[in-house]
């Protein structure tokens, strides 16, 4: 089973890789654009890859072949959610990305691999309080089941509120500006 | 700062096969692993954290170094990492776009040479990154390519959270960066 787990991480890892990589998700200048409010390219293939999978996926629940859990409400996705974009910033790049610029030769990506796991590390660390401070009420992160409608009614609206804003940002700003 | 991009994929493209990723992943995850989701990032690298745990050691009771260390998705997702960095270099080289470098030129144009001052910046940021990720339960692939497209509200708040917070830092880097429009 371990080989299985081996291979089947890798491949996945490979295959998000390379997209990632080759579709330029990577690159610094394109993640801090999209922070700057000045390069969409990002935000446009996150926002496809959202409406797809969001389709995919309870599409796929509907015929009872998966099951979709979802995450949980709790101050940690507020707060954590608060440090990961400031670090993001920070950096010029995401957990996933930072692997696939080691492949690209950029270096100081292997340091940042070192300070992520550091991160994890110290939060290991701060469990007690922090489970105390944040983690200790949650509300139920099915949006279907608080809202108490037919779950089409909200992914309809949310696909095509994500659709007009890749028309309009793709139709505004060129994926070839330059910003820097 | 000119960014050659005549080599990439569209953005649609690009899209449209992670999805894809997503939902084969899906099914073999919950085949191999017991766990009914997508991929995500921050489990492989607590995998890390923990070996360094386990390693000072003392920390064997701790629950996120325990969690970690026994849970087999944490194994997988850590050579899921291993394979994004290999899949990063076949891209790159592949598509003859691999450009090594130490710091991003960009940030070389805005903040000088100066490898120590970027890296203080490399490493708060990572930690940040890390510590961010585990608290909010994911980074941006797992909060936003999978929740937001599972429509978890946790989700939808952490990845709100992820751009609110990212702007701002992103403007107090690069305040003069994109004011005027004669730059393109």
């Amino acid at each position: 089973m371990t080989i299985v787990n081996i291979i089947f991480g890798l491949s996945v890892g490979f295959l998000f890789g390379f997209i990632l990589t080759r579709t330029g998700i990577t690159k610094y200048p394109r993640v801090m654009g999209m922070l700057l409010l000045k390069d969409f390219k990002i935000l446009k293939f996150m926002l496809t890859a959202v409406i797809s999978s969001m389709i995919l996926f309870h599409l796929l629940g509907d015929f009872g072949l998966l099951k979709v859990v979802p995450k949980n409400l709790d101050w940690g996705k507020l707060v954590g959610g608060l440090i990961f974009g400031t670090g993001m910033g920070i950096l010029g790049y995401c957990p996933g990305t930072m692997a696939a610029r080691i492949g690209e030769g950029k270096k100081e990506a292997i340091f940042a691999v070192f300070g992520m796991a550091l991160g994890i590390f110290i939060y290991a660390l701060t469990i007690k309080p922090v489970k105390e401070t944040f983690l200790s009420s949650e509300i139920n992160g099915d949006i279907f089941v608080l809202l108490g409608v037919n779950r089409w009614l909200v992914i309809i609206p949310a696909a095509l509120l994500f659709s007009t804003i890749i028309y309009f940002v793709n139709k505004k700003v060129s994926d070839n500006k330059k910003i820097f | 700062m000119e960014i050659d991009n005549s080599k990439e994929w569209h953005w649609f493209k690009g899209g449209i096969l992670v999805s894809l990723l997503s939902v084969a992943t899906y099914f073999i995850f919950a085949a191999i692993a017991d766990r009914n989701y997508p991929f995500g990032i921050t489990a492989g690298f607590g995998y890390i954290a923990a070996l360094f745990g386990n390693l000072i050691g003392g920390l064997s009771e701790n629950p996120v170094i325990k969690r970690f260390s026994e849970k087999p998705d944490a194994f997988i997702e850590f050579f899921l990492i291993i394979g994004l960095i290999i899949g990063g270099y076949t891209a790159s080289k592949s598509s003859k776009t691999f450009t090594p470098e130490n710091i991003p030129a960009v940030w070389e144009k805005y903040h000088g040479k100066s490898l120590p001052k970027r890296y203080i910046f490399v490493l708060s940021g990572s930690v940040l990154l890390g510590y961010g990720a585990a608290l909010g339960s994911g980074c941006t692939t797992g909060n936003i390519l999978q929740g937001w497209a599972h429509l978890s509200l946790g989700s939808i708040v952490a990845g709100i959270s992820f751009f609110a917070a990212g702007i701002i830092t992103a403007k107090i880097l690069y305040p003069k960066v994109g004011g005027s429009n004669d730059n393109s």
